[in-house]
């Protein structure tokens, strides 16, 4: 269980330097979670209380649109997660959190995060520097879906996570990607020759 | 064109903390040190005040007027954002990381704005007490609103879209240019022009 920590540590290190004392204050306000595949962090409706730092598996966030499911994130390890607007509002989530493998995620309440906050400056700083890197992420997805036609969102994402091409469902990258899927599996093709990407 | 903020009138400090209540409580005197670091900056409409590969240097909230966030996709043009009195815009991802912006702001009316430079803000950020709990409070308003758009865009079909969006923002069709509003909810011009029966004849609408 010590690696899990260590790479929330790493993972905040990059926003914010903590001493080792600071990162013990906020180790005992989180709590180790597992999930088994298919189990949901967050169902649709359902108020996030929680923040979660994954350490082990992939997260798929989908909203329900009649009766298809549309992915809008998937989520790998070393990374924070959750349905961030029903966290910061109290109100309920338009998404689905879903284990996509067995998951492993530090979970930190609302309520342990307004404690810090108000203990300390460092704490609301870090609050701040990580809903900009949320803000960021979340603006960042949307322009590289309009900017980007099909073929180079296909290729983007394949230079960047060739992995999850095997770990994850086409159907569901495909919808990420907003990629029909049999335009998707013949974009395929481009990995398979092992032609220059773009 | 720059003003200072000191000289404010007591009705409009009133005004401005009770807008900055959704975010966080401030006493008149956070709130008049809070201004120290912003300035007021005016422009006439049809105005580009950010052009793409410029980087942005300010966060603003509209305080009178209307601007428009937008990209170009080789000869189109995209609508991002359209920002009225007491909303938040500017280009985030190149004034947070102070990059080259891939994004144009332009004002569609006379506008004016609070600005907050990035310099100032940082300076604020260490010494202005208030200035992190605030700074979070905004950035997460940016967030869930930008969210709210993205879950609109994904789950509404165009009907919905345009319903949904003049339900809640009935002036718009008056006071913004058609084909910005058609692109900013994601709709063929030509749907747009039919659609509008829909809020005209004040047809029942979902």
């Amino acid at each position: 269980m010590q690696t899990i920590y260590h790479s929330l540590l790493l993972f905040l290190n990059q926003f914010l330097h903590l001493s080792e004392d600071e990162f013990t204050i906020l180790q005992k306000r989180t709590a180790v979670k597992h999930f088994n595949k298919k189990e949901n962090l967050i169902e649709p409706g359902e108020t996030d209380k929680h923040l979660y730092f994954t350490g082990r598996g992939l997260i798929r966030e989908y909203f329900i649109r009649g009766k298809k499911q549309v992915t809008t994130d998937i989520i790998t390890e070393g990374t924070i997660t959750g349905s961030i607007s029903s966290f910061l509002t109290g109100e309920p989530s338009h998404y689905c959190l879903q284990a996509m493998e067995p998951v492993t995620v530090l979970a930190i309440s609302r309520i342990d995060l307004e404690e810090l906050y108000s203990s300390d400056r460092k704490w609301e700083r870090l609050g701040r520097v990580l809903t900009a890197h949320f803000l960021l992420q979340q603006e960042q997805h949307i322009l590289d879906n309009i900017r980007f036609s099909v073929r180079e969102r296909f290729v983007h994402f394949a230079e960047k996570h060739r992995d999850l091409l095997q770990r994850v469902p086409q159907k569901y990258l495909a919808s990420y990607l907003n990629i029909e899927p049999e335009t998707f599996s013949r974009l395929k093709h481009l990995l398979k020759k092992n032609k220059s990407l773009l | 064109m720059k003003k200072g903020m000191a000289d404010m009138d007591p009705a409009a400090l009133g005004y401005v903390q009770k807008y900055f209540e959704q975010f966080l409580p401030l006493s008149m005197d956070e709130l008049k040190q809070l201004l120290t670091y912003c300035e007021i900056r005016q422009f006439p409409k049809k105005k580009i005040i950010l052009q793409e590969g410029e980087t942005d240097n300010y966060l603003n909230i509209v305080v009178s007027g209307l601007m428009r966030k937008f990209i170009r996709i080789k000869k189109t043009e995209q609508t991002l954002q359209l920002a009225t009195e007491g909303h938040i815009i500017n280009s985030e991802i190149s004034f947070l990381k102070q990059v080259p912006s891939v994004l144009l702001l332009q004002t569609l009316e006379p506008t004016t704005l609070i600005s907050l430079s990035y310099t100032k803000m940082m300076d604020a950020l260490d010494h202005y007490p208030p200035g992190e709990r605030l700074g979070r409070q905004i950035l997460s308003r940016m967030y869930v609103k930008k969210d709210e758009r993205r879950f609109a865009r994904a789950s509404l079909n165009v009907r919905e879209r345009f319903l949904h969006y003049l339900e809640g923002h009935p002036h718009m069709l008056q006071r913004v240019p058609q084909k910005y509003l058609a692109s900013y909810l994601n709709i063929k011009p030509e749907t747009f022009s039919r659609l509008k029966h829909l809020v005209k004849t004040g047809k029942k609408s979902l």
